[in-house]
């Protein structure tokens, strides 16, 4: 390309610490990368905001910022207000404002309207441009599988999901591309429809390297409360990969007053933990895949596996600086902005959509076991195979 | 099964002691285990007790004794040394200050008497000694000097160099520096210790090895800038080192945003009262400590190296209050000394970083002069394998 991509953003709020600040932020300001602070060759000229509340910071933006234009709707922030598409790339940006939940739970962010209206004008204007889509595709799987599917039959380069598979790990280390796993399992916080899919996508990052790549779900069992606890006396999950992945932990919660880092006993952990999560899900190749939320206990995403003809575990923690309490930037959005950036100038995503498709399709499974008393959901819909980059994708430089 | 004394100024919640030796009794977290050591803390002198320090508790819970004397503890009440490790943790506790504005913790004075046992006994044990040997550099040097004589491993230092960095890099091994920075925060003396000892880590590693300091300057205020503006300092170095920071004050405080510190001028707003700690190495090579309170609140550094065009830059990872699993990343070392009985890397790295940190403090003391210090005349070769946590 020669000339500096223009790149319409298209968000739902703007304030202090949502992700439109965090991605907006980093193409407008620059941020720290590779020894230098970073500023991506291309320019963010619109901004649409679907809601301006009290907290808005996008007002400051556009002043600060006079190239970036803002515009009352989604098809003039990608025209520029004229006829036809006028960007080099989306950014759809659909996670924190005010949205109503559904009865199961799930926050019903505009992720696919927002992606349709950009489609629209992509078909008005016979042509199309490459998108990054935050987060999880939306909240209802035949949705995400359209916007799937318009994607391929549209051909243009798109990109999602979390930061998470991007950010530090600790230590820094992948899945060794082509090793056979027998199971994998991670170990993260925060709530359904929420931060149960950075954990999916923490534990789909490092699984679907493995031997003869992605193949699919077939089903997802999820666990809460009791249950979890029976399930994991039962070892349904590995206690060692359980272990393993707690050892990777920061910030495990001390369970005995007056020491600073033990490790919890059962007993402990069922104190601590008051309304524990797991989502078991089996893949077509047999991989048995256990996504645990543990609430109270860790404050961070830590992933383990059984690799390799002797077993051996892998395990990292997937580092996220988070502010307020540790940090002031949230940069793990760095490298997520990193990869964006990538995309935007080659017109190629830098790692397959389908994960972030799949890991839709399994917070979606994940949910409907929880509402549906922790039924054993069958997932024919979930046979989504793909083949990992052979270059890692996560941030360690 | 080894056994240990622990000789420590106090024994509470949070305080060094407490980090260090509970892990050692509770295990800690090594490799994506929990790792418990084939060790055991038999005996314990504790200097200090205030209300609700913790050593009678934890030698009723854990099996062990404490004692009245460092002698007592390590002959376990016997009259011969009966242990095979020494973990002496001198931080925290209620301590005078000198004129230079140093903590006198008692770390000789506690290594001393381990070594007067080692000589009366016929038996030398190692000795790790948390962070610096001492605030005086002669006794911090009889102190490595000791370990030499009576042929025991000494290991000392800060968690900084041995923890996990953002990213994983190290200097590379032999490879010639063009010059260093090193971003710091927190009081001195005790904070500008652990920058300079996580400085010192890397630098250590450049072609010829370390071959000693031969004069330091501490400067403050405006000056600082007026020396980067001067090239004293790099402004490119510093500029990677902020790259890696995730904690840049004003700003980012207020509505999140990245921030450019040095490009939009805010670095030099939000700092009150920078401090520059020039170190003038003997084989001609220099690095800067910058101590930037209310710029940022985490350690990073930077380094050029000569032919290749971007430096070298890295955040120490200090992780989060209360697991601190940093320190858990000093244990691991702690534990191959006591092991093997040999310093995973040379105690001479804090015997310099001591000293260097006492002559900086006597120039800011004696008007921020510059000060020729041929007494850091320590030379020493850094392990060529990385000892920070990678794995």
């Amino acid at each position: 390309m020669d000339k500096r991509p223009k790149i319409a953003a298209i968000t739902t709020i703007y304030h202090k610490y949502a992700h439109t600040q965090h991605i907006v932020d980093r193409f407008l300001e620059g941020y720290g990368w590779n020894s230098r602070h970073h500023y991506p060759p291309m320019d963010l000229v619109s901004l649409y905001v679907e809601q301006v509340k009290e907290n808005d910071i996008s007002k400051d933006r556009l002043e600060r910022f006079p190239t970036m234009k803002g515009y009352p709707t989604i098809a003039e922030a990608l025209t520029l207000g004229g006829e036809e598409l006028a960007v080099d790339g989306v950014l759809l940006i659909g996670e924190h404002g005010e949205y109503p939940s559904n009865d199961k739970g799930q926050r019903l962010y505009p992720r696919y309207e927002h992606y349709m209206e950009m489609v629209k004008v992509f078909e008005n204007s016979g042509r199309s441009v490459p998108v990054f889509l935050d987060k999880h595709l939306s909240w209802n799987w035949d949705w995400a599988k359209e916007m799937y599917d318009i994607s391929q039959s549209m051909g243009f380069a798109f990109m999602a999901g979390s930061s998470l598979p991007v950010t530090w790990r600790t230590p820094s280390i992948d899945m060794p591309l082509g090793t056979s796993v027998s199971e994998g399992l991670c170990v993260g916080y925060g709530g359904v429809d929420s931060y149960d899919f950075h954990a999916l996508e923490t534990l789909q990052c490092m699984v679907e390297r493995r031997e003869d790549g992605e193949s699919g779900v077939k089903w997802l069992q999820a666990y809460r409360g009791d249950s979890f606890w029976n399930a994991h006396h039962e070892k349904l999950w590995s206690r060692d990969l359980f272990e393993s992945a707690l050892s990777r932990s920061h910030t495990l919660t001390p369970s005995r007053h007056g020491f600073n880092n033990p490790f919890p006993t059962l007993d402990e952990m069922k104190e601590i933990v008051k309304d524990p999560i797991a989502y078991q899900y089996e893949h077509k190749d047999g991989l048995k895949s256990t996504m645990i939320l543990m609430n109270g206990l860790v404050q961070d995403f830590n992933f383990a596996g059984y690799i390799g003809p002797n077993q051996d575990i892998l395990s990292t923690q997937m580092y996220l600086p988070m502010p307020p309490a540790r940090t002031t930037l949230a940069n793990f959005f760095s490298p997520l902005v990193n990869n964006i950036e990538k995309m935007f100038l080659t017109g190629k995503a830098t790692y397959p959509v389908e994960r972030t498709l799949l890991t839709t399709g399994l917070v979606a499974a994940g949910v409907d076991s929880l509402s549906d008393d922790e039924a054993k959901i069958d997932t024919p819909h979930l046979n989504i195979s793909y083949q990992a980059t052979e270059e890692s994708t996560f941030w360690r430089t | 099964m080894k056994r240990i004394a622990v000789i420590t100024t106090i024994y509470r919640y949070l305080s060094h002691a407490q980090h260090f030796a509970d892990r050692f009794l509770v295990g800690y977290p090594k490799e994506g285990k929990w790792h418990r050591p084939d060790m055991k803390v038999v005996s314990l002198y504790v200097d200090q007790k205030p209300e609700g320090e913790q050593s009678e508790d934890r030698a009723r819970e854990f099996g062990f004794t404490v004692y009245p004397t460092i002698a007592e503890a390590l002959r376990y009440g016997g009259d011969q040394i009966a242990v095979d490790a020494v973990l002496s943790i001198g931080e925290h506790g209620d301590y005078p200050n000198n004129e230079l504005s140093q903590v006198l913790y008692p770390r000789y004075e506690f290594f001393k008497e381990c070594v007067k046992v080692f000589e009366d006994d016929g038996r030398a044990v190692p000795i790790f000694n948390d962070k610096h040997l001492s605030y005086n550099f002669e006794k911090a040097k009889e102190m490595v000097d000791d370990g030499h004589r009576l042929g025991f491993g000494v290991l000392s230092g800060s968690s900084l160099p041995v923890t996990w960095r953002l990213p994983d890099v190290d200097i590379p091994y032999d490879h010639e520096l063009e010059g260093a920075v090193m971003v710091g925060v927190g009081g001195s003396d005790p904070m500008d210790y652990h920058a300079l000892e996580a400085m010192q880590c890397m630098v250590e590693r450049r072609k010829g090895g370390e071959t000693g300091v031969a004069a330091v300057q501490l400067i403050d205020g405006d000056e600082v800038w007026k020396a980067g503006e001067d090239g004293r300092w790099s402004l490119e170095l510093l500029e990677a080192a902020l790259s890696r920071s995730d904690t840049p004050c004003g700003l980012t405080d207020e509505d999140g945003r990245t921030q450019n510190l040095i490009g939009t001028g805010e670095l030099y707003k939000l700092v009150d009262n920078p401090a520059a700690y020039f170190i003038e190495y003997n084989d001609g090579f220099k690095a800067t400590l910058l101590m930037l309170n209310g710029a940022v609140r985490d350690y990073c550094f930077a380094a050029k190296l000569k032919n290749e065009p971007i430096p070298v830059s890295t955040q120490f990872f200090l992780t989060p209050t209360p697991n601190v699993t940093y320190s858990a990343c000093l244990i691991a070392k702690i534990e191959e000394l006591y092991e093997t009985g040999v310093a995973p890397y040379p105690a001479e790295r804090t015997l310099l970083v001591s000293g260097t940190l006492e002559s900086c403090l006597k120039s800011r003391h004696q008007g921020h002069v510059r000060l020729e210090t041929p007494h850091l005349n320590v030379q020493y070769r850094a392990p060529e394998e990385s000892q920070h946590a990678r794995r």
